[in-house]
């Protein structure tokens, strides 16, 4: 076996580290912009989700969005759309935030005009655990949402509560928890509740 | 030729050399994220293969792991990078398993096993063919989880929806983790019976 | 301080590296012929957690993430290596690996015996990055509770392990259908002892 001094070793592990980076920056910074469109991609895949488009046409949504839905401008800053339902109704879009067990959690609330019924949402996960929290994003605790009620008899907002154990499907304040998952539940119930106070008046 | 044949079957690295199951079986609870785990894999394992047999004279024998990591993880991250610009939403799946292909034992494995003492285009092929052996469980794994736990193969509907009117309910204990353990279990089974396979 | 005792307990029981996302299978599975080798490498596996991923921690929030250079000045604010995020963390945990050995070696003879030999092979153990990689994604708010994650994500796979290299003790003197034999079974094991876990879902 052939010996190396230790000036080679340190100077070939050196050589090798600098040229690693230097393509790795290269490949980092060409690649941005496509990444960078998929990200608004994915926003637009999921706004339009929320209010009932048909998701599958993945390749424009950007330009759906652009059509269908115009940014609103609002008090508190957050991220709202007046919105073009499929159904021909108008509808109001609002990004919501907050925490789940693991990580951060979000997602988009389509909600009729005067912001009392929710028809549609969307969430997303960055790492709740597969099977059960992560199944917030599935459709089918998405569904659970639809048709809900935000505001009470006098139209004053009342969030909705997340409740566990189901049979409530009649209740227009409740909505069934994901089995096993209570915390990231809990989390989605203070992420809309938080969210929401924020534009209702 | 039969040499190289190998991984595919009767020295495949997943059921019979028992190398790398850590980051795979967790990305096959549908078959999609599976195929492109198992396409980034056999890309990795191969071009690092290549590329360190090129220059497996220049490396100094007492830091070659590390060399070997650095080789590694250069193509982990472009892998990832490119997974993340063109098939967005596979690599939202993958999440960190694409990052965990760098501890990926078949990959070490193999650098250290051919690569470190063979020529570059045997090395090269010998990393395709380890790739596609482990690429060719996680295929197999995930098309019977998606099939049998959600009815699809592809996100696309297989299982006729008589079979739904008839009293067929998807298998949900096949998308939990631990079934892909036993999956790849039975599979060792069916592997083994095979009497020209056996030891 | 409830928060760190949830996280504790879910890092060991619902989380399971093992049982939920399959890290560090191959070691477990090369590593669980009899209890006591198994507990040494459960030992060193643990141990080595706990160093790396406070300390990847700190070099996630202050070197890698989007923004995370701006206590170095202005110039820092717009920049964005996380794409670097996987070579130093695997560099990282390397160069911890062979720290430990050293200074192990130095201080205690009995510990550099039992955990020597596990060490250089837990450079390259699914595990260890693995950990380092969910920390970052789960974004935890202060060094303390990337600690208690490491120490429980540790904890849980000792025991995972341990718990496996019994079981397959035991399995000696069970009557397996020979093709099963060896690795076959193996899997199944883990994969009910992995159903068995679940049941900790509800908690």
């Amino acid at each position: 076996m052939k010996k190396f001094s230790n000036t080679y070793i340190f100077l070939y592990v050196g050589g090798l580290v600098t040229v690693i980076a230097l393509l790795l920056s290269l490949a980092a910074i060409g690649l941005k912009p496509r990444h960078e469109a998929n990200l608004k991609r994915e926003k637009a895949v999921q706004i339009l989700k929320a209010a009932g488009y048909d998701a599958a046409d993945k390749a424009d949504a950007v330009r759906l969005l652009g059509e269908v839905a115009k940014p609103k401008n609002n008090a508190a800053g957050r991220e709202m759309y007046d919105i073009r339902c499929p159904d021909g109704t108008e509808g109001v879009v609002v990004y919501v935030d907050g925490k789940g067990l693991w990580g951060p959690i979000w997602g988009y609330v389509v909600m009729d005009e005067k912001m009392s019924e929710i028809k549609g949402v969307t969430f997303s996960h960055k790492s709740e655990t597969p099977g059960l929290g992560a199944n917030i994003a599935e459709p089918e605790f998405e569904d659970r949402f639809v048709g809900k009620k935000l505001r009470d008899g006098d139209g004053n907002f009342k969030p909705l509560q997340i409740v566990k154990g189901g049979g409530h499907s009649d209740d227009p304040h409740g909505v069934d928890a994901v089995s096993g998952a209570t915390i990231t539940s809990r989390g989605v119930e203070n992420m809309l509740s938080q969210s929401l106070k924020e534009v209702m008046q | 030729m039969k040499k190289y044949l190998g991984p595919l079957n009767k020295e495949n690295p997943v059921l019979v050399q028992v190398l790398g199951v850590c980051s795979a079986l967790a990305v096959t609870a549908q078959l999609k994220p599976a195929v492109v785990m198992a396409l980034s894999v056999t890309v990795v394992c191969a071009l690092s293969n290549l590329i360190i047999s090129l220059i497996r004279n220049t490396i100094p024998p007492r830091v070659r792991i590390i060399v070997q990591l650095l080789v590694v993880s250069f193509f982990v991250v472009m892998v990832d990078m490119f997974l993340q610009a063109f098939v967005y939403d596979v690599s939202k799946m993958l999440s960190v398993f694409v990052g965990l292909i760098i501890t990926n034992c078949i990959v070490m494995g193999r650098l250290e096993a051919f690569a470190l003492s063979h020529k570059p285009l045997p090395s090269l092929v010998d990393g395709l063919m380890n790739g596609l052996g482990y690429g060719l469980v996680l295929v197999v794994v995930g098309t019977l989880r998606e099939l049998f736990g959600r009815g699809t193969l592809w996100n696309i509907r297989i299982m006729p929806q008589a079979f739904y009117e008839a009293g067929y309910l998807d298998n949900g204990l096949m998308i939990l983790p631990p079934m892909a353990l036993i999956l790849v279990g039975s599979l060792i089974w069916i592997l083994n019976r095979n009497p020209k396979n056996a030891k | 301080m409830m928060e760190l005792v949830d996280i504790f307990v879910r890092s060991v029981f619902i989380d399971n590296m093992v049982f939920a996302y399959f890290l560090g299978m191959c070691s477990y599975l090369a590593v669980s012929k009899d209890v006591k080798t198994a507990f040494g490498l459960g030992v060193a596996v643990c141990f080595v957690l706990t160093v790396t991923i406070p300390v990847n921690y700190l070099i996630d929030k202050y070197l890698l993430s989007p923004g995370a250079l701006a206590w170095a000045g202005a110039w820092g604010e717009g920049l964005d290596l996380s794409f670097l995020t996987l070579i130093i963390f695997i560099a990282v945990i390397a160069a911890i690996v062979q720290l430990l050995e050293m200074v192990i070696e130095k201080i205690s003879m009995p510990l550099y015996q039992a955990l020597g030999i596990f060490l250089p092979l837990i450079a390259v153990n699914c595990a260890i990055l693995g950990g380092s990689l969910f920390m970052q994604e789960r974004h935890f708010p202060t060094v303390a509770h990337s600690f208690v994650y490491a120490l429980g994500s540790g904890a849980g796979w000792l025991l995972a392990i341990v718990a496996f290299a019994a079981i397959r003790e035991r399995l000696r003197y069970s009557n397996i259908p020979k093709p099963l034999q060896g690795n076959g079974i193996a899997y199944i094991i883990t994969g009910l002892m992995g159903l068995g876990f679940m049941c900790f879902l509800g908690i």
